[in-house]
């Protein structure tokens, strides 16, 4: 049996690692937090294969963004992940194109608390709704919209071309 | 939010994720972390076990005597009202006695089936429950003081622990195993071996005599669910065979029927044509006119001499009690257990301890 578990296990990592490495690596912000909280993700789905193999890759995201978030309660308000540098800063009116905006988004939302970023991951990198995305992180769909708009006021504030494109986009309408 | 803010915030978040880098071995690492993961889990439960082994003074490590938490209530008994009878929920004090089914069986474990966790097998002797932890697999025989035990740091082995003086003796079977079965008399244990070119079954007595019979993959061809299971009288090992049809990953592969090999010599003795797998000895009926099986699409009751199905029925894990009456756990809520006749009319139902609803049962006779 060991060695049935083993090579399904070994094929699914095959199959779906590189993907789950990039949820855990939006999640944990950088390559080498990412790759440690799948590995411990991983290693939990192979514990318990025999009962999961069947639904494994929504069991080893569940156990990402449990971990993530977990991991964040520890820590109590030990928040941002650290950046080497601070996303630069435009001057407001600065406009620039939108590209050069995500890339300073890109940046900024590393700075942001885990489970702030976490809610991002998952209404925007998994395209789920406010209600799933509040069931897997186990917190009311208000609490969700809450993070969302911390998470927003905080990348507003690191970047603020951010607030041009909103009024740019209330002129238009 | 606005739709542009929407929009430029879900790019950022691909180029976040975007940044990754491929993680060379991260299969092997996981394994490697998998692996002490698990060991760490079994030692904990190991050590856990043998506190309570020191206090009840039994020579088990990792089975070890469940303590009733209440006092006993009374005995549940069916009652002869004409709709289908319920007999009462047993109590919190269920482990300190065999739990009784409809038809005289009794349930001789409640475990997570080759998977660890924490399950309940019926010391006979002692007329209770213990808890068994640590193993991956535990199965109780049928009749007897005897239970198969897995682990899967001893993938080619299997453990015969003998309730009654508490031995353990662990013999080597071979590779790629698949969870052992009892035959019907407590006497013997079957294995399929999935190896690659060597596919086939293996018998395993008691005193450890083993004999592998390795089968021809092209000559009897199998599909899909493809694990060797008893026969009713314990002296064949019984193979389903893949049937003609476009395969659909969707679908369980459809059964020409499945064939019989003798568990004495390995020979191929017959051939029965039924659309389905039996789910094990208990599946076919006691005078072997009909068998229970899990079809393409619905579990079926089968006549074996023709072929023909006679109806459906709500699941394929059935135990045949008598020549008309059927054990098995509904397959929908709770799981409760009912006696029913052949036409799937419920005559007696039986619920279960919460303990057991999320768990496997295995049932035997008292």
């Amino acid at each position: 049996m060991a060695e049935v578990i083993d090579g399904e296990f070994t094929a699914f990592v095959n199959e779906r690692g590189d993907a789950l490495l990039r949820v855990a690596y939006a999640l944990a912000g950088n390559q080498h937090a990412a790759e440690d909280l799948l590995q411990n993700a991983l290693a939990k789905a192979y514990a318990r294969w025999p009962r999961i193999r069947g639904d494994a890759e929504p069991y080893v995201k569940r156990i990402l963004y449990h971990d993530q978030v977990s991991g964040w309660r520890r820590r109590a308000r030990r928040a941002e992940v650290p950046v080497a540098e601070l996303p630069e800063r435009p001057a407001a009116g600065d406009g620039g194109h939108d590209a050069d905006l995500r890339l300073l988004l890109r940046d900024a939302l590393r700075a942001l608390p885990p489970r702030q970023r976490a809610v991002l991951t998952l209404r925007y990198l998994e395209d789920l709704s406010v209600e799933r995305t509040a069931a897997i992180l186990g917190c009311r769909a208000g609490t969700v919209a809450s993070q969302a708009s911390r998470a927003l006021a905080k990348l507003r504030e690191l970047v603020p071309a951010l607030d041009e494109l909103t009024t740019r986009s209330e002129v238009k309408s | 939010m606005t739709r542009p803010v929407e929009d430029v915030l879900r790019a950022a978040v691909h180029d976040l994720a975007d940044g990754v880098r491929p993680a060379p071995d991260l299969a092997v690492r996981a394994l490697g972390r998998g692996r002490r993961l698990r060991r760490r889990r079994r030692a904990t439960a190991g050590v856990a076990a043998l506190v309570a082994v020191v206090a009840v003074a039994l020579p088990f490590v990792l089975l070890r005597p469940q303590l009733a938490a209440h006092p006993a209530t009374p005995d549940p008994t069916a009652t002869a009202t004409p709709a289908p009878p319920v007999r009462p929920m047993p109590g919190p004090d269920w482990t300190a006695k065999p739990l009784a089914l409809p038809g005289d069986w009794v349930v001789v474990a409640g475990t997570f089936t080759a998977a660890p966790g924490r399950g309940f097998v019926l010391d006979r002797a002692r007329g209770r429950y213990l808890t068994a932890e640590g193993y991956d697999g535990v199965f109780p025989a049928p009749v007897g003081s005897l239970s198969a035990v897995t682990d899967e740091d001893r993938p080619r082995e299997v453990g015969l622990v003998d309730l009654a003086d508490g031995t353990t003796r662990w013999y080597e079977v071979g590779r790629a195993l698949s969870p052992p079965e009892w035959s019907p008399d407590g006497r013997r244990l079957l294995f399929t071996t999935h190896r690659l070119d060597h596919f086939g079954f293996i018998v395993l007595e008691t005193d450890g005599t083993k004999r592998a019979f390795r089968v021809d993959e092209k000559r009897y061809f199998c599909t899909d669910y493809c694990d060797f299971t008893w026969s009713r009288d314990g002296t064949e090992a019984v193979l389903p065979q893949t049937g003609r049809s476009s395969h659909d990953e969707s679908l369980r592969d459809l059964r020409a029927g499945v064939r019989l090999f003798s568990a004495d010599d390995g020979r191929p003795t017959r051939f029965v044509p039924v659309p389905g797998d039996p789910a094990g000895p208990w599946a076919w009926s006691p005078d072997g006119k009909l068998v229970v099986v899990q079809g393409q699409h619905d579990p079926l009751l089968v006549e074996t001499g023709t072929g023909r199905v006679v109806r459906t029925l709500p699941t394929a894990e059935v135990v045949w009690i008598s020549d008309d009456r059927l054990l098995y756990r509904r397959p929908n809520g709770a799981g409760d257990v009912v006696l029913a006749d052949l036409t799937g009319r419920e005559l007696v139902r039986q619920p279960l301890p919460k303990d057991l609803v999320d768990r496997e049962i295995t049932v035997a006779p008292r």
